[in-house]
């Protein structure tokens, strides 16, 4: 093993911990408030079985607005609001608030884009069975949808992986700012590079694990 | 059976259904015909309320659909089956799930849903596909998964929107065979809508005909049973090169 990585191994292995603690966070936000939030986007649009045009509104709007934000911004409107939370918007655990806010905006995005390729007879199908919304939701558009969410949060967690190395400053951490601080900052840019090939390797694996599992749950 | 009174429809400017009066019996095999447009699929809609009036009421089995609760609408819509002219089936269930989804909704008891199942998909002749997916059956068999989860609760209505309007002449027969059948042996009630001539006039006994969102008039028919259309190659280059073009047909 390289010297370099040797003399650095346990801040190496501090700064992988700490992205994968934001990234996770942001999985889980993702997954627990952005498929929801997605799903809602899809049934309040016009046409759809619960059609609310303010709802829909209000919603749209919101996850435009986030989305619109250049997230170095967005990090630092937000430490107010992170401290109201967290009591402080500084280092790892704070990082993950904004992280886990851009991550239910752009993944709920994604929960309705693919719920939009869900053909509309099969929503009919189901109302004509006597389908309740909830019968819906679970027993039709989930699984009908289910390869687009799974590859739609694989390019969400690469992107929550990019967002990430930026949060060195609220003092989040990570393998970005590692990166930055010793390579960069310190001129070393070997430990640079390997970290870019460390976050190369993750992107590939974690497409190539997406891609896989999409295929497989995918009968269309 | 059914009964629609005074019913209208609009979609933003244009008028889809101009108050319309029907009434269709007990065990009747009804067709709706028209030309595009005329409003033969929104007027079917009307029937389970997949579209709502503007104007008017929708009875079906004694109930008026039009002053249910939306709960006792989906209950209610559990003894009016559909299918549909591109099936809508889910595309990531197999052929049993899809058939078995629609007692699920019905909470249908659980240890009777398995049979129930395979009565219907036997009913439908697919005993054999269960663990199929959609994308693997064909279009015949694609919409015989369709009537199989339409009948799965027992309705006593069966809606077929162009049930065989994207299948070849040779299917089309088998399925028209099919909805009699569940006329006949279950006593079901069959209201079927097509532009096809052949399809109306081989199955129905009574049909109205459409235009411009209004009925025209509603005449009784005699089925004259199902043709097995012939669609071999051979039929088809005897029928293209026998001369005498359109008016032959």
């Amino acid at each position: 093993m390289p010297e370099l990585l040797v003399q650095y191994e346990t801040e190496i292995w501090t700064s992988i911990g700490e992205t994968f603690v934001m990234v996770g966070v942001s999985i889980l936000a993702a997954i627990l408030i952005g498929l929801p939030v997605g799903t809602f986007l899809f049934l309040c649009r016009k046409g759809q079985v619960l059609e609310n045009q303010f709802v829909f509104s209000i919603l749209n709007l919101l996850v435009n607005i986030i989305r619109s934000f250049p997230f170095l911004l967005l990090v630092v409107f937000l430490i107010p609001f992170t401290r109201l939370v967290l009591g402080t918007a500084i280092g790892t655990a704070a990082a993950t608030v904004p992280l886990s806010i851009i991550a239910i905006a752009h993944y709920s995005r994604l929960v309705e884009q693919s719920l939009l390729e869900v053909p509309k007879g099969v929503i009919e199908a189901a109302i004509s069975m006597g389908a309740s919304i909830q019968d819906i939701i679970f027993k039709f558009l989930y699984v009908e949808a289910r390869s687009g969410f799974v590859l739609g949060l694989t390019t969400s967690i690469i992107s929550f992986i990019s967002y990430s190395t930026i949060m060195g400053v609220v003092g989040g951490g990570g393998i970005g700012d590692f990166a930055i601080r010793y390579g960069y900052q310190q001129f070393k840019t070997e430990l640079m590079i390997y970290m870019i090939i460390i976050m190369v390797i993750l992107v590939q694996l974690i497409q190539f694990f997406g891609t896989t599992v999409s295929r497989m749950i995918d009968k269309r | 059976m059914i009964k629609l009174h005074n019913v209208s429809k609009s979609f933003s400017q244009f008028q889809a259904i101009k108050s319309v009066f029907l009434t269709i019996d007990q065990g009747e095999i009804h067709g709706i015909i028209g030309a595009s447009g005329a409003g033969k699929s929104t007027l079917l809609r009307h029937m389970n309320l997949l579209e709502i009036p503007d104007e008017g009421e929708v009875e079906v089995n004694g109930q008026k659909l039009t002053s249910l609760s939306s709960k006792e609408l989906r209950q209610a819509r559990k003894s009016i089956g559909m299918i549909f002219q591109h099936f809508n089936l889910v595309a990531n269930k197999t052929v049993y799930e899809n058939v078995a989804v629609s007692l699920e909704i019905t909470n249908f008891p659980k240890k009777e849903r398995k049979n129930r199942v395979l009565e219907c998909l036997q009913f439908v002749g697919l005993e054999s596909s269960l663990e199929k997916y959609p994308a693997q059956l064909s279009g015949g068999q694609k919409q015989r998964v369709g009537i199989a989860r339409a009948l799965a609760n027992k309705p006593q209505v069966l809606l077929c929107d162009e049930p065989t309007s994207s299948l070849d002449p040779n299917t089309t027969a088998e399925i028209l065979g099919v909805l009699e059948n569940i006329n006949k042996s279950l006593g079901v009630t069959i209201v079927i809508v097509s532009h096809e001539m052949e399809v109306i006039k081989s199955i129905c006994n009574r049909v109205t005909v459409m235009e411009a969102g209004e009925i025209y008039d509603t005449v009784l028919i005699e089925p004259t049973s199902i043709q097995i259309i012939d669609n071999s190659p051979r039929y088809y280059v005897e029928q293209l090169t026998k001369g005498g073009g359109m008016d032959d047909a």
